[in-house]
């Protein structure tokens, strides 16, 4: 063998290998030789493999075969598969599958045999052909004798004749198909024994005869088992079920019928397709703090594989229904929703359907919906008209509760797929009904808290933004999602004396603290500028207020003036704002130190002309440290690309298209609060001044929450 | 949305000197421990504390309005404060910006 990286290798291996020089003799042995021969290495190297695991008969064959390839060459033997009967230590004989390869090593010759034992296999093979022949000479003989085999099987078998008739069944089969006897089956037309299923693939196509196993074989193909799932039309029960066929040849060797195994693997097949939903259905849940959104993905969700309607309603204080989403896979289907429910009283009946599950916190489950069921349940004939157009075949409606409150429920309906639903599907559908019940309670409680933190935000920021004659403005305000307070940024914009003030700013904390820290300082700039233009003056008016705060008050703010075509600006530890022209998207101003912090700080300020077209952003620390999927930072350079790219855009399009970057590359919600204000000088002279502050007042409703 | 972030103080006592050397990212979710093992450090007889900031990857604004906090209680309450400045630039940036590295008591880079 010479390398040790090759026994390295074949020391692992799964295979059975045997390398023997060219007198026959055992020059390598790997464990797994040892464990298929039972043969430990150190009895086998240096024996002659004739006598180590050679069957007598196959001797002198194998020593023949080898002296013949050493003189000529030939060697029929090797570098194929081979089947043959080996010999164990303890002397029985196994079949094997072995593959030779002759390689020469220093001018001499080195045979390698890979083996495994192919027992099992064999011995499985050698149990089909026994019951194949067995099945074949029962069709031919006695049909007792047959059913002495199969009969007491619990699985269902069937054979079927070169006609595609069903010719044998066993009683499990007969129950499986719901037949009395052998010969009524036999007289029933194949197709319309499939008639009474609607027969779906796993992928949900349908399925004709002609792609049955069975059928296939008797057709000279090959097909592997399939697996269908069947809705018998008269009782609705779905089953899944796998089909395995083998052929019966006669004595010719042609396909003279076939044997199917039925087995019934809807269980299984419930169990699997349970969790998948209930994982497809968590994941929903937990992706939006929307309840509306979430429960109309969870109705979705359950369409068509669970049901082929789903509808999800939430009840009131008062008791009555609420529908939240409605869901069916065909949406000229949905139409007949709409329709109906016009009729759906607004407080449903506490006796019956909704209305009880809604009283009692109970599921109802009506398996099988009657025309007169629903001719009871019709206010008028069109009512009746749109109720049968449905279809229903079966109703199951489960509560979404916490605990013993019930917060709505969740009905599904059974319709065109046939199948009737039963306490499993009900079970299947509480879970995910009580999963949504807390999900919603969660958006319940956050919306409302984060309704008081929006009510104070709201009375922190203008109501409106102003219309600034040959400007456009627009600005946006995300607040922090994960503390649903109130924030500290903040943004205005005023007229005083034919020019206008801008600021934007940063009060650090949160909470009511935080609101009455922004009201002081947005306050006293506005008040200020009444006497004061100067925006770096400003700045330094604020930082004293701030310091004659008890806590420590600190705030970032940017404060810009706006006379004509020019911006005065100074900045206080804040961002500097970036100007967008066609060149691209640049920083302007100085950086000044934070207000309320310092004990002798000073600003200046910084005065640019606004070119026609040319935009200002400023912006809070909430859009350059929001965080990406990787824990990337935001960060300005990403931020003066996106903007570079929006350069074109109206103050408006720059809001949207900035909010829309930073949604994209933020993983979550806002972690900090995220505010940013346009100013861009309009291109033309004529754009209409009350367009570009409906678009800012639109915008900023829009980003809003 | 909490991020798990490496966030770490590793306190030094020498007498009544005390090193807090802060490495990962000093944001809304970490402030308050700093708060927590600077009061700590005075309350347990600390009258010279120094935060080492050279580990610093990530600063926000409530990572610098603890730092003006902690500046002003040391001098309300008479101890001494002195920070090593970052060696991150993104945290290094939010101290410039602000005009922090003026006007808090850092050391000259390369001491700690």
């Amino acid at each position: 063998m010479g390398t040790t990286l090759t026994e390295l290798i074949l020391d692992r291996a799964h295979n059975a290998v045997v390398s023997m020089d060219e007198r026959g003799v055992v020059t390598y042995w790997n464990p797994s030789a040892e464990r298929a021969f039972g043969i430990g290495r150190d009895q086998a190297i240096g024996r002659e493999v004739a006598d180590l695991i050679i069957p007598d008969e196959l001797r002198e064959t194998h020593r023949s075969g080898l002296a013949r390839f050493l003189s000529d060459g030939t060697g029929p033997v090797l570098n194929r598969r081979i089947e043959l009967t080996a010999i164990k230590g303890d002397g029985s004989e196994f079949p094997v599958e072995m593959t030779i390869t002759a390689l020469p090593d220093d001018e001499r010759w080195t045979f390698h045999a890979f083996v495994q034992d192919v027992s099992e296999r064999v011995a499985s093979e050698r149990e089909q052909r026994r019951l194949v022949d067995e099945l074949q000479r029962a069709l031919h003989g006695s049909q007792r004798r047959f059913d002495a085999i199969v009969g007491s099987l619990t699985d269902p078998v069937t054979v079927r004749d070169r006609s595609d008739r069903i010719v044998y069944a066993n009683r499990a089969a007969l129950e499986h198909l719901g037949f009395e006897s052998t010969d009524e089956l036999a007289g029933t037309p194949p197709a319309d024994i499939m008639a009474d299923y609607i027969v779906h693939s796993e992928d949900g196509a349908a399925v004709a005869m002609d792609s049955i196993p069975s059928v296939r074989l008797l057709r000279g193909e090959q097909p592997e088992s399939l697996l269908i799932r069947t809705v018998h039309r008269r009782t609705g029960v779905l089953r899944w079920n796998l089909l395995k066929s083998a052929p019966v040849l006669d004595q010719t060797g042609a396909v003279e019928a076939t044997i199917t195994i039925i087995e019934d693997v809807t269980e299984r097949q419930r169990a699997e397709r349970l969790s998948a939903f209930l994982a497809q259905a968590g994941d929903v849940l937990a992706s939006s703090l929307d309840y509306a959104q979430t429960l109309r993905n969870v109705a979705q969700l359950a369409v068509p594989d669970i049901a082929d309607w789903c509808a999800v309603g939430l009840v009131d204080a008062d008791g009555d229904h609420i529908q939240v989403a409605v869901a069916h896979v065909d949406p000229d289907r949905l139409r007949l929703a709409e329709q109906l429910r016009e009729y759906e009283p607004e407080h449903p009946d506490p006796e019956r359907g909704l209305g009880l599950v809604f009283a009692t916190g109970q599921r109802v489950l009506y398996p099988d919906v009657t025309d007169e069921v629903l001719a009871a349940a019709a206010v008028d004939d069109r009512h009746l008209e749109l109720l049968r157009a449905v279809g229903f075949r079966s109703v199951a409606i489960v509560p979404m509760r916490i605990g013993a409150r019930i917060l709505g429920a969740m009905t599904l309906v059974s319709a065109e797929s046939g199948r009737v639903l039963d306490e499993f599907d009900c079970d299947l559908a509480e879970q995910v009904a009580s999963r949504a019940a807390v999900a919603i309670e969660n958006a319940r409680l956050y919306s409302e808290r984060s309704m008081i933190a929006h009510t104070l935000q709201q009375s922190l920021l203008p109501d409106e933004l102003p219309e600034i004659s040959g400007y456009e403005l627009a600005a946006m305000y995300l607040p922090a999602i994960a503390h649903s307070e109130v924030g500290g940024d903040f943004y205005d914009a005023w007229e005083v004396g034919g020019e206008w003030m801008l600021i934007v700013g940063d009060v650090t904390g949160k909470g009511v603290q935080a609101a009455a820290l922004t009201s002081l300082v947005r306050h006293t700039i506005r008040a200020a500028s009444e006497y004061e233009r100067s925006p770096a003056a400003l700045l330094s008016i604020a930082d004293r207020i701030l310091k004659k705060q008890r806590a420590t008050s600190i705030c970032t703010a940017l404060c810009m003036r706006i006379e004509s075509t020019r911006a005065v600006l100074a900045v206080g530890g804040h961002p500097l704002p970036v100007q967008i022209s066609e060149a691209g998207a640049t920083p302007v101003g100085d950086h000044g130190p934070l207000l309320g912090g310092f004990a002798s700080p000073r600003w200046t300020n910084h005065s640019l002309e606004l070119a026609p077209g040319t935009a200002l952003v400023a912006y809070t620390d909430g859009i350059t440290d929001a965080v990406g999927a990787d824990g990337e930072r935001y960060g300005t350079t990403r931020l003066l690309d996106t903007l570079t790219h929006l350069r074109n855009r109206s103050a408006a399009g720059l809001i949207d298209g900035l909010t829309s970057a930073l949604k994209d590359f933020q993983t979550g919600p806002p972690a900090d609060d995220t505010a940013a204000l346009v100013l861009r000088r309009a291109r033309a002279t004529h754009t209409g001044a009350s367009d570009s502050e409906n678009m800012a007042t639109r915008v900023r409703e829009a980003t809003t929450r | 949305v909490i991020r798990p972030t490496n966030f770490e103080i590793t306190s030094v006592r020498q007498g009544r000197e005390c090193i807090l050397s802060i490495t990962g990212e000093l944001d809304m979710n970490t402030v308050a421990s700093l708060a927590e093992q600077v009061g700590d450090a005075v309350e347990s007889g600390s009258t010279a504390v120094t935060l080492d900031l050279r580990g610093l990857t990530f600063m926000d604004s409530s990572g610098l309005r603890m730092l003006i906090e902690v500046n002003d209680q040391s001098r309300r309450e008479g101890w001494q404060l002195a920070l090593t400045p970052p060696t991150e630039e993104a945290a290094a940036m939010v101290l410039q910006v602000t005009g922090a590295d003026m006007e808090l008591p850092f050391k000259p880079s390369g001491q700690s």
